[in-house]
């Protein structure tokens, strides 16, 4: 049960990680557009 | 769009100018972004035609395909805006520059905002349930020291949760109350603080149960579901930013010689005198100049019917000429102003807009809320006396389970997932309110030029009668021509001939000017006046052409004939509407032999031909007498009466801006297919909104009173929350599933 210790703070130190990455991607515009990216890389081929 | 005015001079360095900058450009630095409008752009490959062709100047232009435009950032010292335009134009995607006002950069922002705060609610009430899980069960609570570590990252977790993700509500609420008001804000804050303030306290304490977990679930459904909601009405603003962007730049002004000219706006002065074709926005405030005029206002003053103006009133900007004929009018006021103040007007409307049911939501709101609190705080005295803690989680609960979260998500998750499914399909919902009505149509009226054939008329047969040769009445005929929104006025312009003098379109559908000092008239050889019996062998011999004749004075010059070409896919959509019990008329301002023709080979047995856009209305009304649902499908500005009248209107993609504004959906895909499509997504979607409406008020008349006898605890009414939503939505994304075929 101390490994709970480590992995807790480990974890929120991951999670506040993924929540920053995902802020930084939704603000650099990579969720825009997203069924016309999907029409275009199918109609490229 | 193909009926806006072409610049007689491709004069692209105009736009180079400072003056013009302002209005067509976002600044970022010393880079300066500009939305292009372009035409021919209809698949993939041409998507990627236009990057090509632009590839060497501009390394991440986006296209976007369903809108038909071109965004792009160039830096203007280096890069003037003219080369990228004279690269397009040469390349055929005839370029238009767009106005801008900073609005759809605004928009995307507040977009992007609004979904970090829904990712953050996401990962943050996800992680917050896991840490909660084992207190449930009272597991984990044998270690002091390793449940005091839990309570403390659900603590730290669920903060950014409730003040981040849920600062809408927050300030939602605290506006409310400012004003000393209440709206629907105000339960979810409250539920929000007490949670967590109450749950902080107790982290700090040391003791007691914590609510962190039904606080951030809370935060995450009521934000999805209003991001759903807000993005079906972000479609129909964008759609409407652009009908108004593709208005605003040009203006046709007559010069000292009387000719017209198509110029940029900001090089417009007072006094000038220009002209407003029908269907088309008036640039700029003026005097009228003719009798009278018959004028669109609805934008500006809400006032959906036609307002005439006589002579020497002032005409404001934005109004719409719903005339039969050429306006002319004197400049009045001028500057940016003008323009701009109305498209920013009539982009706020479009955003401030809210469907109906929402609106008898609000409404009830109020006193709903005043309900919510007051039961709150019953159930917290019913249990007072069973201590502090549990009148406070009974109160919790009731604020938590008398949240109509899936009845909030119910109807929005739905249109959302239909308005995604027909652009797949090639139709554009404008206003998803309609999609209910498509389900009780019961008759179906088709204009016919330009929505059961296409758009393009051609010109056919040229047959001078007189003295003139072809090519003079080739041009007298363009000159004639040349400012109307009609189909056959796009097929007989030419942009390098200017236009002709005394512009009027008379009752009958004729057009008359002078042409170098002669008075000339274009129009149905029926009406002409003219003796036919010379020709009648002629025309009869093709009776699914539309005939023109052109005659000076009472003389004939020439015959033409135009035809247009029937939609490979008009047979087949007429006849599955009609396999479906419904009425289908074709409503034509043709004449009778074409419409009778093309009524044949549709397979349409009720026609009328030589419509007046007052004959189609009284036709729809009359079908609305007898009860009927009515659907209207046009796209000239001649049918916007009878659009605007219909139940539910269809506009066709090359329609004229009036048509499409008044639309609640525009078949982008530019086929009629997408009209069976819409039936199928709205019998699809109704099913769906009932059985979302039912599950969600069944449940939360269920779940109240259990919140009230103490029964439930505030994490299990959260989580039955989250069930009931969830449930709601996969229904709602049920719709979106099978069968996507997307048109390119």
């Amino acid at each position: 049960m101390e490994a709970l210790y480590i992995l807790i703070p480990l974890g929120l130190t991951i999670i506040f990680a993924a929540g920053a990455a995902l802020i930084w991607a939704i603000h650099s515009g990579q969720f825009e557009n997203l069924e016309q990216a999907e029409r275009l890389g199918l109609d490229d081929e | 769009m193909s009926t806006s005015p072409k610049t007689a001079q491709q004069d692209w360095q105009v736009y180079d100018r400072e003056e013009l900058r302002s209005s067509i450009a976002v600044a970022t630095g010393s880079r300066s972004e500009v939305l292009l409008g372009l035409d021919n752009v209809h698949c993939a490959a041409c998507v990627a035609r236009v990057r090509k062709s632009i590839q060497d100047l501009v390394p991440d232009p986006q296209v976007d395909l369903s809108s038909r435009t071109l965004r792009l950032s160039h830096d203007p010292a280096r890069l003037p805006l003219s080369q990228l335009l004279q690269r397009l134009d040469q390349a055929g995607f005839s370029p238009q520059v767009l106005a801008q006002d900073g609005g759809a950069q605004r928009e995307a922002k507040a977009n992007r905002q609004s979904l970090a705060r829904i990712g953050i609610a996401v990962i943050g009430a996800m992680q917050v349930m896991m840490l909660a899980w084992p207190g449930y069960f009272g597991e984990g609570q044998d270690d002091a020291g390793i449940a005091m570590l839990m309570r403390w990252a659900q603590l730290i977790l669920a903060t950014p949760v409730v003040f981040y993700s849920g600062w809408p509500f927050l300030q939602g609420a605290w506006q409310a109350l400012r004003t000393r008001s209440v709206n629907m804000d105000v339960p979810v804050a409250a539920s929000l603080l007490i949670a967590w303030g109450a749950s902080t306290l107790r982290v700090l304490l040391g003791a007691g149960d914590l609510y962190f977990d039904a606080a951030t679930m809370f935060v995450m459904l009521l934000g999805g579901g209003r991001y759903l909601e807000g993005r079906t009405r972000a479609v129909a603003g964008a759609r409407l930013r652009l009908l108004a962007a593709r208005r605003a730049l040009t203006a046709v002004r007559e010069d000292a010689q009387g000719q017209g000219e198509s110029v940029p706006i900001a090089r417009l002065a007072l006094g000038d005198v220009l002209r407003v074709a029908p269907g088309e926005t008036l640039p700029a405030d003026g005097e009228l100049l003719d009798d009278f005029a018959a004028l669109d206002e609805s934008l500006l003053s809400g006032e959906a019917r036609p307002v005439t103006h006589h002579r020497g009133e002032v005409l404001a900007a934005g109004s719409l000429n719903v005339g039969a004929g050429v306006l002319r009018l004197r400049v009045s006021t001028l500057g940016q102003g003008t323009m701009l103040s109305h498209i920013t007007r009539l982009l706020a409307q479009a955003q401030a807009h809210k469907p109906k049911l929402q609106l008898i939501a609000d409404r009830i709101a109020g006193r709903f809320v005043l309900i919510i609190l007051a039961l709150a705080l019953l159930g917290a005295g019913l249990w007072w006396h069973a201590g502090a803690d549990k009148a406070l989680s009974v109160a919790l609960a009731v604020l938590v389970a008398s949240c109509p979260c899936a009845l909030s998500l119910a109807t929005p998750a739905v249109f959302a997932a239909a308005a995604s499914r027909l652009a797949g399909r090639g139709v554009l919902l404008a206003n998803p309110a309609a999609l209910e009505r498509v389900q009780e149509v019961q008759a179906v009226l088709f204009d016919k030029t330009g929505t059961l054939t296409h758009n393009a008329l051609q010109l056919q047969i040229l047959q001078p009668l007189a003295a003139l040769d072809e090519t003079s009445c080739r041009r007298i005929v363009a000159a004639l021509e040349r400012d109307l929104p009609h189909p056959i006025a796009r097929a007989l312009a030419q942009p390098e001939v200017a236009g002709a003098q005394d512009v009027r379109l008379d009752a009958r559908g004729g057009v008359s000017g002078s042409v170098d000092g002669a008075d000339y008239w274009l129009g149905a050889p029926e009406h002409s006046g003219c003796e036919l019996s010379a020709y009648r062998a002629q025309l009869d011999a093709q009776p699914e052409a539309t005939w023109l004749l052109l005659r000076r004075d009472q003389q004939p010059l020439a015959l033409l004939a135009l035809s247009a070409v029937l939609r490979s896919e008009a047979r087949e959509t007429v006849a599955a509407l009609q396999s479906e019990g419904l009425r289908v008329e074709l409503l034509s301002g043709d004449g009778q032999a074409p419409t009778e023709a093309l009524a044949q080979r549709v397979g349409i047995g009720a026609w009328r031909a030589r419509q007046t856009p007052e004959q189609k209305l009284a036709r729809l009304r009359e079908l609305q007498q007898h009860q009927e649902k009515v659907m209207a499908v046009g796209d000239g500005s001649n049918d916007a009466p009878f659009l605007a009248a219909a139940d539910v209107a269809l506009a066709m993609p090359s329609g004229t801006a009036l048509a499409q504004a008044r639309a609640d959906a525009i078949l982008i895909g530019d086929s009629l297919q997408g009209i069976v499509a819409l039936r199928q997504v709205s019998a699809a979607s109704r099913k769906r909104i009932r059985e979302n409406l039912s599950w969600a008020f069944v449940y939360n008349l269920v779940m109240l009173p259990l919140a009230l006898g103490g029964l439930l605890t505030p994490w299990l009414a959260a989580l039955g929350m989250s069930l009931s939503s969830l449930i709601v939505v996969s229904n709602a994304l049920r719709l979106g599933a099978g069968g996507a075929t997307r048109s390119s």
